[in-house]
């Protein structure tokens, strides 16, 4: 196993793209540990980004904000604009792993652990994030559902590394909200995770976007909800559609966390649930 | 593999050292740093033992690369103990509060705790529990974790310590402090893992990937000439002595290594012994053996289906044994019964899951090993290496190490043999430590059970007849499953009066894991279904459950279904009649909670009792106990009940300290090393207080006689020791104990007692008619619990616990076994369920967290026995026993449902809520 501390995002992808064996990229470096010592992955060649320049921002990038590779769930957590912007996303983050996880666990590993159950990704999905790789070609930007593949594998090439998250602006009168369901109090994996955004004109939604996670071999997009919710006033009959929709569009897995029957029916009491949230958040914001 | 040499300040100090490419910040603290103070559960940051702080932050340094340290400030527990006042004044609540108990995890709590009071002086329960929710606990069930890290809130009831004259004597009754607390609140105890010396060869184990697989093994002289850094292979063949080992005669059938045939996932084929800085790096899968997987039985039904592969040849049809008492006839009982009740009961292994993995260190040493390793038995693993080593037991010496939790599985061999083969073969000291994988997948657990079971009753509400049949599944190996098959008969009655009774259980081999002793032997899955069709009869009677059961219940003078007459001590009617007062207020508290909530939530309340016989079934279990005085009036005693965080430590100690009549803290105690300490038995089966106690008891008594005999003083002398040396103080004036140095024995003891106790029972005819124990503790337990009905969540709110311990010989240890036993008992009624190949980690095996353990309140009920020290009786599996099957009829009021399966997760809740 060799250790790389490169010196610049470029040497990172030289060394990342000249590798023959395994390679990782180290940000917190959480994932990573964990599949060494469970015998599933060895890396020939462990290359550690997190010192580079930009990795452990969070900065304005115009009316959005962008999030290095290497920036904490901690470090997301105590930045106050960042949360009030972005409650939902904050909170998913939040989630992954205990106070001890949360000084090393990143938003970007989060999301190439490429794991159905990750947190963060279905409130990235529903936030319309985009992330940013450097790669041999250059960079290039791409929407955050389009990284995850199939479990534990993710659309990034050879030599890639995701160098920041994107959120959009934030619009007026709109708000996030996450919710997982997992069976016991702290430190699980989740069985159904849900991302809500809302904009609304008045109190009527006017823009939604909704994701499942844990339902499916990768983060849902889930227009159904989404249409299910605009143009309502988050009524009985709108949650209900919506509650549906979220049913309606599940594919899980049988395991011994939950049912096929019961995560579709999580999915919709979560969907109700967090699009209640992220309402009431939205009504709140001027 | 290259280091490249960082910079660090760990604890105050600077620190350079080369840090390896994916090495993770615990194993260099630990091995080149000399911080074993920081303790590792899991390797994958599940279970928060490895806490540290890294510039002030807490981190699981376990997932913390080892190069992130570079120019970092490293502090770990010793470190913060040294030098900041807010971890000092934690320590002392920690000790005071009985928050430790094995002490694994007490490291990880202190560091988290710390960071959280250094930035919050007043945290509210909420944000302790999200600052300690990455830190799990197997032994104490958090609530006195939660109290004591709250600068205020460390309740000081009239029990506590602060409520004890500084100067008391620790005797019995005293709620002390446990006596080794310290080398747990600062992690300088030495647990399994922590003795080898930095740089000892390492072992690693080849285990089968298969539930069933034959296997050849390729050339390992070759594998070993091309691996660098391997130093030896082994395998059967390497075996001496016996090639198989177990616990119960005639049941010995685990091998070493297996033999052409491996019967479970993670069954152990050969062991690769190396250097440590290529075991770092060595792969299992470059060992050379090939596998042909065979059709596996995995679970009772089909091991016992007609031409299911036999797994033993000696037991057809997989039948492993059975266990069966008959009292009057149970079939016409039933039969002539108003009602009868009746249910199909199943449950799956469950996994100790103590957050130490099982770890040692060996050395040769004369003409045989010592061997240093987590155990709850070390004089069976003694007797058990001499035999597999084939070596006289004089040259196998065992030094327990700490034990960072047991719950039963520690009874069993695990390194021992492996650590001991490779000391012995190698000629040098070798260590090793089981990943948490390996040690879920290859070491005993839970047997999975499946019971049908009828109850009868008249409609004067008195049971008529009772029929249990249980099937138990025993994995791939006998260990304690021959005890479980016969506990479980004995005990399936609950403590309640029932003249006409069948019971039978039967062990049955699959390639599963070897099932073994797990706190209560069987007894709480049989509880369970007992306790369930208990309510069930009450609430067809229209009678109130508690009452229901107050009118069955075993008294004084009441025969047992084994035809045994106790006529004391027979405590379940004081622990229900203690409850009454609870569960009538919260019997009204819930109705009204659901009278008038909205949504999904109803509240329900449960009651359920339960017995457990102290001591082995039916056979000898003696303790002996040691002590002497030296010619400095210095009083030793050799106390070898293994402490695995219940407390014997302490309270053999009070025992002894009593009957001799010093103060306890004058005591010098050494361990269970068997070369200097005689057998004081297993820790299982409840027994330590009451038998290993007895022994403390007696021995203490007799040194206090040859000491009295000295002055001839009068029985009811007091003795003092100066620092003159002892005198001894009666009517007739004050003596001094003159202690001649040239009269001292060879350990320099001028006087010496060593005392013995064995409880009297009798054997078990053919149904089970007997005296199979000495004494029985009783236990009755209220849960109040929630249910999300939309989600199928079960959250429990609050659990009342009355338990006989005869006399509390350390109430605050009791509440600490209790309350450990309730998140035991919780955790097996809502979430716990080990499926081999699926949940062989702390993330997808779910364990209660701190959040998971609602407030605790302990009745202590004291019906003194006569066989006991001071009339106290065990508690560690009573703890468990009740808690299940509380919450289980807690949830059948809160919703109707009766389930007959555990755990009740909400997939099973919700899917039966909709079923309805």
């Amino acid at each position: 196993m060799r250790y790389h501390r490169p010196t610049s995002i470029g040497d990172a992808v030289a060394i990342a793209q000249d590798a023959s064996g395994t390679c990782r990229f180290l940000a917190g470096g959480t994932d990573v540990l964990v599949q060494l010592r469970a015998d599933l992955v060895t890396p020939d060649d462990l290359i550690d980004i997190k010192h580079l320049p930009g990795m452990r921002d969070i900065s304005r990038a115009g009316d959005g904000w962008r999030i290095g590779a290497a920036v904490t769930g901690a470090e997301m957590s105590e930045n106050a604009d960042l949360k009030r912007e972005w409650p939902g996303v904050v909170e998913a983050m939040d989630l992954v792993g205990s106070t001890q996880i949360q000084g090393r666990a990143t938003l970007t590993g989060n999301l190439c652990n490429a794991s159905p159950a990750a947190d963060s990704v279905p409130a990235m999905v529903a936030a319309d994030a985009t992330v940013t790789i450097a790669g041999p070609g250059g960079e290039r930007t791409v929407p955050v559902a389009e990284i995850p593949v199939s479990p534990g594998r993710t659309s990034l090439q050879k030599g890639e590394v995701i160098t920041a998250v994107n959120l959009p602006a934030r619009a007026a009168r709109s708000a996030d909200a996450y919710l997982r369901f997992i069976p016991r109090t702290e430190m699980d994996i989740a069985v159904v995770g849900c991302g809500i955004n809302l904009t609304l004109d008045g109190d009527t939604i006017t823009h939604a976007r909704a994701s499942l996670g844990a339902v499916a071999p990768t983060v849902l997009l889930v227009d159904a909800i989404a249409d299910a919710l605009i143009g309502s006033t988050l009524g009985d009959a709108a949650l209900d559609a919506a509650a549906a929709a979220a049913s309606a569009a599940c594919n899980p897995i049988d395991d011994k966390r939950g049912t096929i029957e019961f995560r579709t029916r999580v999915a919709g009491v979560l969907t109700k649930r967090a699009a209640k949230i992220a309402y009431e958040r939205a009504r709140g914001q001027s | 593999m290259s280091g490249q040499e960082i910079t660090l300040t760990l604890n105050g100090e600077r620190r350079a050292t080369p840090a390896h490419p994916g090495e993770r910040l615990s194993a260099m603290l630990r091995e080149r740093l000399d911080a074993r103070d920081v303790k590792i559960g899991c390797d994958a940051g599940d279970c928060g033992a490895c806490t540290v702080l890294v510039d002030g932050d807490p981190v699981c340094a376990c997932l913390t690369p080892a190069h992130r340290a570079d120019g970092r400030k490293i502090e770990t527990v010793a470190g913060l103990l040294e030098r900041d006042p807010l971890a000092q004044a934690l320590e002392a609540r920690f000790l005071k509060g009985g928050a430790a108990q094995c002490g694994i995890c007490t490291p990880g709590m202190m560091v988290s705790a710390t960071a959280l009071l250094r930035q919050n002086a007043d945290p509210t329960e909420d944000e302790i529990k999200d600052a300690l929710g990455g830190v799990l606990c197997r032994c104490t069930g958090y609530r006195k974790i939660l109290d004591a890290v709250h600068p205020g809130r460390d309740k000081g009831g009239d029990r506590q310590p602060d409520n004890i004259d500084p100067g008391g004597p620790g005797h019995v009754g005293e709620a002390i402090p446990r006596l080794d607390g310290r080398g747990k609140t600062r992690g300088s105890e030495r647990f399994g893992d922590d003795v080898a010396p930095p740089g000892t060869l390492e072992i690693r184990i080849i285990r089968c990937p298969h539930d069933h697989a034959g296997f050849s093994i390729g050339d390992t002289g070759k594998f070993v000439e091309k691996t660098s850094g391997i130093v030896a292979v082994l395998t059967a063949a390497d075996v001496p002595g016996d090639q198989d080992f177990g616990v119960i005669p005639g049941f010995r059938d685990q091998p070493v290594f297996a033999r052409d045939t491996a019967r479970f996932r993670g069954e152990a084929v050969a062991a690769v012994v190396g250097e440590a800085v290529c075991m770092a790096e060595f792969d299992p899968a470059s060992f050379p053996v090939a596998w042909t997987p065979r059709p596996a039985v995995t679970d009772t039904d089909a091991a016992t289906a007609p031409g299911a592969p036999v797994l033993h040849a000696r037991h057809a049809g997989n039948l492993m044994c059975k266990g069966f008492v008959k009292t009057g006839d149970a079939e016409h009982a039933l039969a002539v019964a108003d009602i009868v009740a009746e249910g199909h009961f199943t449950s799956g292994f469950v996994e100790h899951a103590y957050i130490e993995p099982e770890a040692g260190y060996a050395l040769p040493e004369g003409d045989g090993v010592t061997v240093h390793a987590c155990t709850q038995a070390p004089v069976m693993d003694r007797e058990s290496l001499a035999a597999i080593l084939n070596l006289p037991e004089s040259a196998v010496r065992i030094v327990p190490a700490g034990v960072g939790g047991g719950f039963g599985a520690k009874l069993d061999l695990s390194v021992q043999p492996y650590l001991a083969l490779a000391a012995l073969k190698t000629g040098k000291p070798v260590r090793m430590a089981y990943s948490r994988s390996e040690s879920m997948q290859s070491t005993t657990k839970r047997h999975p059970s499946d019971i049908r079971l009828r109850i009868g009753a008249r409609r004067d509400g008195t049971l008529s007849g009772m029929a249990f049949h249980g099937v138990f599944n025993s994995g791939a190996y006998a260990s304690w499953g021959p005890t479980v098959a016969n506990r479980v008969p004995v005990h399936a009655s609950g403590p309640y009066r029932i003249g006409d009774y069948l019971a039978e259980a039967r062990g049955i081999y699959t390639h599963g894991p070897p099932a073994g002793a797990f706190r209560g032997f069987g007894v709480p899955q049989a509880a369970i279904a007992q306790e369930a069709l208990l309510d069930e009869l009450a609430a067809r009677l229209e009678i109130d459950p508690l009452e229901f059961r107050l009118k069955n219940v075993l008294e004084n003078g009441v025969t047992t279904v084994c035809g045994q007459v106790f006529d004391q001590g027979v405590g379940i009617g004081a622990c229900l009649r203690a409850l009454r007062p609870a569960w009538q207020r919260e019997r009204v508290a819930a109705a009204n909670f659901n009278a008038t909530a909205s949504g999904h939530f109803r509240r329900g309340v449960g009651v359920a009792s339960g017995w457990y016989g102290c001591g082995n079934t039916s056979l000898p279990n003696p303790s002996t106990i040691r002590c002497g005085i030296t010619s400095k009036g210095e009083i030793v005693l050799h106390q070898g009940a293994a402490d695995i965080g219940q407390g014997a430590n302490t309270v053999i100690a009070q025992i002894f300290a009593t009957a001799l009549g010093v103060p306890v803290d004058r005591l010098r105690i050494l361990g269970g090393d068997t070369a200097i300490t005689p057998d004081a038995g297993k820790t299982s089966a409840s027994r330590q207080t009451f038998v290993t106690g007895t022994a403390a008891r007696l021995a203490g008594e007799a040194l206090r006689a040859k000491l009295l005999a000295r002055v001839n003083a009068a029985r009811d002398a007091r003795i003092d020791l100066t620092p003159e040396g002892i005198q001894i103080v009666d009517g007739s004036g004050r003596h001094s104990v003159a202690l001649d140095p040239a009269a001292a024995d060879d350990d320099g003891y001028v006087l010496t007692a060593c005392e013995t106790y064995d409880p009297p029972t009798e054997p078990l005819d053919e149904n089970g008619q007997g005296a199979p124990y000495a004494q029985f503790g009783y236990a009755a337990h209220i849960a109040v619990i929630e249910v999300d009905t939309g989600l199928g969540t079960v959250r429990p709110l609050r659990m009342i616990a009355a338990h006989d311990v005869g006399r509390a010989i350390n109430p605050l240890l009791i509440e600490g076994q209790v309350e450990g036993g309730i998140a035991q008992g919780l955790g097996m009624a809502l979430m716990e369920e080990y499926l081999p190949g699926r949940t062989e980690n702390l993330h997808d095996y779910l364990i209660p967290t701190i959040g998971d353990v609602p407030p605790i309140e302990t009745l202590i009920i004291e019906e003194a026995d006569a066989h006991g020290p001071y009339g106290a009786k065990g508690l560690g599996e009573h703890a468990l026993i009740p808690t299940a099957p509380a919450i289980l009829n807690a949830i059948r009021a809160a919703t109707g449902l009766s389930l007959r399966r555990v755990p009740v997760t909400p997939s099973r809740l919700r899917a039966a809520l909709k079923e309805r």
